[in-house]
C-alpha cells in the first residue's frame, strides 16, 4: 500500500516539476531569465533589468527567418516604445534554422542555458507589467492573434505607469 | 470622596500606562533576540552548507575591454556545478568601468581540479571570439577565491583571459 502512495506522490511531483513554466498564467510572477542574443555579437538580455517597464515577449514557434510573420509586431512594438514598452522576440533554435533578422532584440531560448526557461505553448505573446507580473498571455498563431494583441496592448499600456522610452 | 476616586482612577491609569510601556519594551527585546537568533542560525546554516573547506568563489573582471567584449562565460571543473552567465549591455558597460563581478559561489572539494573557463564575446572588429582558460587549481582547506581576468594586450591588439588567485 505504501508503495502505491509513494508512486502516486512521485507521479504527482514529477508531473508538476516537468510542467514547470507551461503552468504560467496571468496574475503570476514571471521567473527571471537571461538569454543570449540569437544575433551573433549582440549582448544578452535579462528580464530583471527591465523592472519598472512593461515588457512584451513574442515567443515564436517554427521560425526560420520568419521576418514577414513578425513585421507587424515589430511596427507595433516600435510605435509604443516611447511609452517605455520593451519588446523581445524569443526564438528557439532548431536544426538548420536561422533566427529572424529584425530590429527588435531576438533572444535565443536554447535549453543549454540554465539561466532561462521554456514556455511549452508556443507561439505566444506575453505582457509582463513593471512589477514582473504576467498580465496577459495570448497563445496561438501570431498572425491570428495580431488584432487581439494590438487592441489589448493599447488598453494595457494606458493602465501602466508611464516611464517614457527606455 | 469624589477627589479620592478621581485620584485613584488617575493613579491606576498611570500604573496601566507604565505596565503597557514595560510590555512594549519586553516585546521589542524579544523581537531583537529573535532577529539575533535568526542571524546566528543563518550564519550557522551557511557554515554548515558551505564550510570553508568546500567554499570557492569565482569573480570576473575586464581590463579596458578595447579588444574584447564578453557576451557569456561558462566555467566547469570536475566535482563542481557548472557556472554559466550571460552578459547584458549594462553589465558589459559596468565591467568596462572597472567593476568586478561576483560570478558564483560554488562548492569544491579539497584537492587538485582541472578548471575550464570559456569566455565568449566579440572582438574589436565585431567578430565572434572565444577566450579559453584550462588550468589546474588546487583547493586547500581555506576558501578558494578565483578571478577570471580578461585583459587587453596592446602588443597583439587582442585580449587574453587568465586566472588570478586572491
Amino acid at each position: 500500500m505504501g508503495v502505491i502512495y509513494r508512486l502516486l506522490f512521485l507521479t504527482l511531483f514529477t508531473t508538476r516539476a516537468l510542467a514547470g513554466p507551461s503552468l504560467l498564467a496571468p496574475g503570476q510572477m514571471v521567473d527571471d531569465f537571461s538569454w543570449p542574443s540569437a544575433v551573433q555579437g549582440q549582448p544578452g538580455q535579462r528580464l530583471a533589468e527591465q523592472r519598472g517597464y512593461p515588457v512584451m515577449l513574442i515567443w515564436t514557434d517554427d521560425c526560420h527567418r520568419c521576418e514577414e510573420r513578425l513585421a507587424r509586431y515589430q511596427l507595433l512594438a516600435q510605435s509604443y516604445r516611447h511609452q517605455g514598452l520593451v519588446t523581445w522576440v524569443i526564438w528557439t533554435p532548431q536544426k538548420n534554422k536561422q533566427p529572424p533578422v529584425i530590429k527588435l532584440p531576438v533572444l535565443e531560448a536554447d535549453p543549454h542555458w540554465k539561466t532561462g526557461w521554456q514556455l511549452e505553448t508556443t507561439p505566444a505573446v506575453m505582457m509582463i507589467n513593471g512589477d514582473g507580473r504576467l498580465d496577459h498571455l495570448l497563445t496561438g498563431g501570431l498572425a491570428d492573434n495580431y488584432r487581439a494583441t494590438e487592441k489589448l496592448l493599447s488598453v494595457w499600456l494606458s493602465q501602466q505607469p508611464g516611464k517614457g522610452e527606455r | 470622596m469624589k477627589y479620592l476616586l478621581v485620584i485613584a482612577c488617575l493613579f491606576s491609569s498611570l500604573v496601566m500606562a507604565a505596565e503597557d510601556a514595560a510590555v512594549a519594551a519586553d516585546i521589542a527585546d524579544v523581537k531583537r533576540s529573535v532577529l539575533e537568533l535568526n542571524k546566528d542560525l543563518y550564519a550557522l546554516e551557511e557554515s554548515l552548507l558551505s564550510p570553508s573547506t568546500m567554499r570557492a568563489e569565482l569573480y570576473f573582471s575586464l581590463t579596458n575591454g578595447k579588444y574584447f567584449e564578453p557576451l557569456s562565460v561558462e566555467v566547469t571543473a570536475q566535482g563542481m556545478k557548472p557556472v554559466q552567465h550571460i552578459y547584458t549591455q549594462r553589465q558589459i558597460d559596468a565591467l568596462k568601468m572597472g567593476a568586478v563581478q561576483p560570478l558564483a559561489e560554488v562548492n569544491l572539494g579539497p584537492g587538485k581540479h582541472q578548471l575550464k573557463a570559456i569566455v565568449r564575446g566579440r572582438d574589436a572588429m565585431g567578430q565572434n571570439r572565444e577566450l579559453m582558460i584550462e588550468q589546474e587549481v588546487e583547493k586547500q582547506d581555506k576558501p578558494l577565491l578565483l578571478e577570471i581576468v580578461v585583459a587587453d594586450d596592446d602588443s597583439l591588439q587582442s585580449a587574453r583571459a587568465s586566472l588570478r588567485f586572491w
